[in-house]
């Protein structure tokens, strides 16, 4: 049985993240512009040139026009279908090596905080979406420091001593509440 | 839903996915390009009228009335294909896009203070090592926390005993605590 809490948390994740989808449909939708442009110039130069030649010939062995161009359509749409494709191919590969650098950097920097180290920047390089969500696991991870140097300045403080039994049960209990607070 | 302790030593992104985004890819285009061969091919394919100078004309005439069929069979084909690769993206892309939509959904409860869960991702979403290493930071964390609060409170416990003696073991514990904070940088 699936639990309530978990589906109505996954409803609210929606299906299109402008940010990361939108620049790649894009990017598919200029390829594919791209190609049909191509593919229209070149062939309605073939066109022109391919039927004045054919009316010109005068020996008529053919039974309608798609006969005379059959072989030159099929090269250029072939040649359509291997320009779109091996162009969205290389897209799409791009898009995974991205992927594996800005994630595979913002992944080694989780790792090394496990270890302590929440000082070091993630250098998820200058790619838009990924440089945003690295910022933000460097603003999580600078916060968490911040907030563990002042415990331990406070701490440090403390054990110092010459503070009144007051002052020091006061602020010996806020330290536990600040501790608390970290990852809740 | 996939065990993240597992999928953790994964790879970000499985060749699977990308072998399979690009057949779609593939599949996609040739069917963009049928539908643009069929097109051309009910333009095209008249029958050319019988007699000599009739076809003669035919022909001669036939390039700039192929050219508005041309110019709309190539945006019906530009059209159909940028729309079906546009979803293609959208569905096959979100197995990336979701799960980073949701970390950050996570990150901003994580910075708000709130209860932070252990992150897991739909079984067959990508950078699954993403949730791994982020719940082995916050766990990492959580368990420094419970062994500071540990030793304050063991601390605490000596408080039944005389003043003094309460201070000293609470600063000894304080002195444990801004040690152990010391790997923190």
């Amino acid at each position: 049985m699936k639990n309530p809490a978990t589906q109505s948390r996954r409803s609210r994740i929606p299906y299109v993240s402008p940010r990361i989808q939108g620049p790649a449909v894009l990017a598919f939708a200029a390829i594919i512009a791209t190609g049909g442009a191509i593919f229209w110039k070149l062939v309605d130069g073939e066109f022109q040139r391919v039927f004045l030649r054919a009316a010109i010939r005068g020996h008529y062995a053919f039974d309608s026009a798609y006969d005379i161009v059959r072989d030159l359509l099929a090269w250029h749409l072939a040649g359509l279908f291997a320009g779109v494709f091996l162009a969205g191919s290389v897209l799409v590969l791009l898009l995974v090596a991205a992927t594996r650098h800005g994630i595979g950097k913002a992944v080694d920097s989780l790792r090394a905080s496990a270890d302590g180290d929440l000082s070091t920047p993630i250098g998820a390089g200058s790619i838009g979406e990924f440089d945003r969500f690295g910022k933000k696991i460097d603003a999580a991870r600078s916060e968490t420091l911040t907030s563990v140097l002042e415990i331990r300045g406070e701490a440090a403080a403390l054990s110092a001593g010459g503070i009144s039994p007051e002052e020091f049960r006061l602020r010996w209990d806020d330290l536990k509440l600040r501790i608390r607070e970290i990852a809740p | 839903m996939s065990d993240p302790g597992a999928a953790g030593n994964g790879p970000l992104i499985h060749r699977r996915y990308v072998f399979g985004l690009l057949l779609r890819l593939c599949v996609n285009f040739a069917v963009g390009v049928g539908i643009l061969l069929v097109i051309l091919y009910f333009a095209l394919s008249r029958p050319l009228p019988g007699d000599y100078a009739e076809v003669f004309h035919a022909l001669r005439n036939l390039s700039p009335y192929l050219r508005p069929i041309l110019a709309v069979s190539v945006l019906a084909y530009a059209l159909l294909a940028a729309g079906s690769t546009s979803a293609l993206c959208i569905f096959i892309l979100h197995k990336v896009a979701g799960p980073l939509y949701r970390m950050e959904q996570v990150l901003d409860q994580y910075r708000s203070g709130a209860f932070t869960p252990t992150v897991s991702f739909r079984s067959g979403d990508q950078i699954q090592p993403l949730a791994q290493a982020f719940n082995l930071w916050i766990g990492s964390l959580r368990r420094d926390r419970q062994r500071w609060l540990a030793t304050m409170m063991d601390a605490e416990r000596l408080c039944l005993q005389d003043e003094a003696t309460c201070r000293a073991e609470m600063e000894e514990a304080l002195r444990k605590v801004a040690g152990d904070m010391e790997r923190y940088h």
